[in-house]
């Protein structure tokens, strides 16, 4: 399982800082917007995971905004609504809209960690299931491929042995010349 | 997702041939869109010739890192087709233990065993299991057990040794997956005494085989299936000059070498195949 880049989105200095730090010594990378515009600027430049937006934020993107940017851009990132209690009927709203999950302030870090690590263990599902079927595709055409040579060359072999018999077996001709003209074919197929 | 032109596909196949080996087909312009979309998008390329431009000319290789990474499909599984494995803790093994026993019982037994395509390590790990039921008592015997493969980020995944439950569940028995592992959350980890007796590295196979060494048993599974037929032929070359006279090698269930190296036999135990260099 691979590591895994987050992008925190919050307007509020203090709570940044706090999950910024706590996300990297948990072994994340770690991104950081101070806004919906900013978030929006990263998103379409760089490789994100996970993004844990806070749900209300000053401007016209707010959590719910960067849900739809990040969705919109690629629907295997995943979005962490983080709401205040009084905002949970929004955050189950923003479930409907493809959000993986929210938290309730004050977060709760044991609970952010168990939520990251069952994404981690999804995503790399997803990309299990990508080789998987890649391999299968893979495997099928090379090994019917060598499947139809192995034939075609039984095939082959057992026309010669047919036609060796054939001339061993030739009365017409003398044993003598038979073994000689059984050695010249067997030459020939070297 | 970004969209890839018929130019853009041949020249990214080319340069994806040119630093691996690996041989995609153009008709899946699917896979080259799923899996290289994202870095494209993460380096703000607009087009794939852009991510290609960059990739040739970076320096510091990240670029061709990441592709490779992309790339590469590293399904493998724990005890995969299970046949190999009895083969070699039945038969393989046992043989090259009194092939190698030294008369002079203070000598140690010395034996090497590579995984040339070691993807996320579950091969090698395997094997690393089987030696260590069937060698308890380790002081006699000097095993070494090396996994290499192209793709950094399998390297890395291979030498942390943590998997998910799927990955688990695959292919490990219960016992083993108990004795041999640690679970945390929803992922296991491989513990010490088992990772301690292997090593990965990363290693194109495309390479000459400089600075490896001689090894006694080889597995070379599922890899050359994504190269050509020229390609399968120089690595079977370069495999055989790294495999000791009386040394064994098993390629995947589905692969065959005729045709592609006359240096070795196939011999069959059971109902495994296993080659052997012809003297
Ligand atoms: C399908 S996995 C096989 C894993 C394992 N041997 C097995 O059979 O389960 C193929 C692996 O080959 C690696 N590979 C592809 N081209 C390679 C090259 N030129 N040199 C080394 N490894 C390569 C890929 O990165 C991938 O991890």
């Amino acid at each position: 399982m691979k590591n895994m880049t987050i992008l925190i989105v919050d307007d509020d200095p203090v709570v940044r800082k706090m999950l910024e730090k706590r996300l990297e010594k948990a072994g994340y990378e770690v991104l950081i917007a101070e806004d919906g515009y900013q978030a929006e600027k990263i998103l379409t430049q760089q490789h994100v995971d996970v993004v844990l937006t806070d749900l209300m934020m000053p401007g016209t993107i707010g959590g719910i905004e960067v849900l739809e940017i990040a969705k919109k851009l690629n629907s295997s990132i995943e979005v962490i609504l983080i709401t205040a209690h009084s905002s949970v009927d929004t955050a189950v709203a923003a479930m409907k809209k493809g959000a993986a999950d929210y938290l309730e302030k004050p977060i709760n870090f044991d609970e952010l960690f168990l939520r990251l690590e069952k994404i981690a263990n999804v995503q790399s599902l997803l990309r299990n299931a990508m080789d998987i079927s890649e391999a299968m595709d893979t495997t099928e055409s090379v090994a019917s491929e060598t499947i139809q040579n192995l034939e075609i060359r039984t095939a082959e072999l057992q026309g010669r042995l047919n036609t060796l018999e054939d001339i061993l077996r030739d009365e017409k001709i003398d044993s003598y010349d038979r073994i000689y003209k059984a050695l010249d074919l067997l030459e020939k197929f070297k | 997702m970004l969209k890839i032109s018929p130019e853009e596909l041949k020249l990214v196949a080319q340069y994806i041939y040119d630093v691996s080996g690996i041989y995609l087909d153009q008709s899946k312009s699917y896979l080259f869109e799923t899996r290289l979309g994202a870095i494209a998008a993460e380096h703000g390329c607009n087009t794939y010739k852009e991510l290609y431009q960059k990739a040739k000319t970076d320096p510091s290789k990240i670029f061709e890192r990441k592709i490779i990474d992309a790339i590469s499909t590293n399904e493998t599984l724990f005890f995969r087709d299970k046949g190999p494995f009895e083969l070699l803790q039945h038969k393989l093994l046992p043989e090259m233990i009194d092939a190698r026993t030294p008369n002079s019982p203070n000598l140690k037994t010395n034996i090497k065993i590579w995984s040339a395509a070691s993807s996320t390590g579950q091969e090698l790990y395997s094997i690393a299991i089987i030696i260590k039921e069937l060698l308890p008592n380790s002081s006699k015997y000097s095993v070494q057990l090396l996994g290499t493969d192209i793709s950094d980020g399998a390297v890395a995944q291979a030498s942390r040794g943590k998997y998910n439950k799927f990955e688990m569940e695959r292919g490990l028995p219960g016992d083993k997956l108990q004795r041999y592992f640690t679970m945390f959350g929803d992922s296991w980890t491989i513990k010490d005494e088992i990772r301690a007796m292997v090593q990965f590295k990363k290693f194109n196979l495309m390479m000459p085989f400089t600075g490896l060494g001689k090894f006694d048993i080889i597995f070379c599974r599922n890899v050359a299936i994504y190269f050509t037929l020229p390609d399968r032929q120089k690595l079977f070359n370069k495999i055989a000059d790294s495999l000791a006279d009386d040394g064994y090698l098993i390629i995947g269930s589905t692969e065959s070498l005729t045709g592609i190296c006359p240096r070795f036999i196939p011999k069959r135990h059971l109902r495994s195949i296993f080659y052997q260099k012809t003297k």
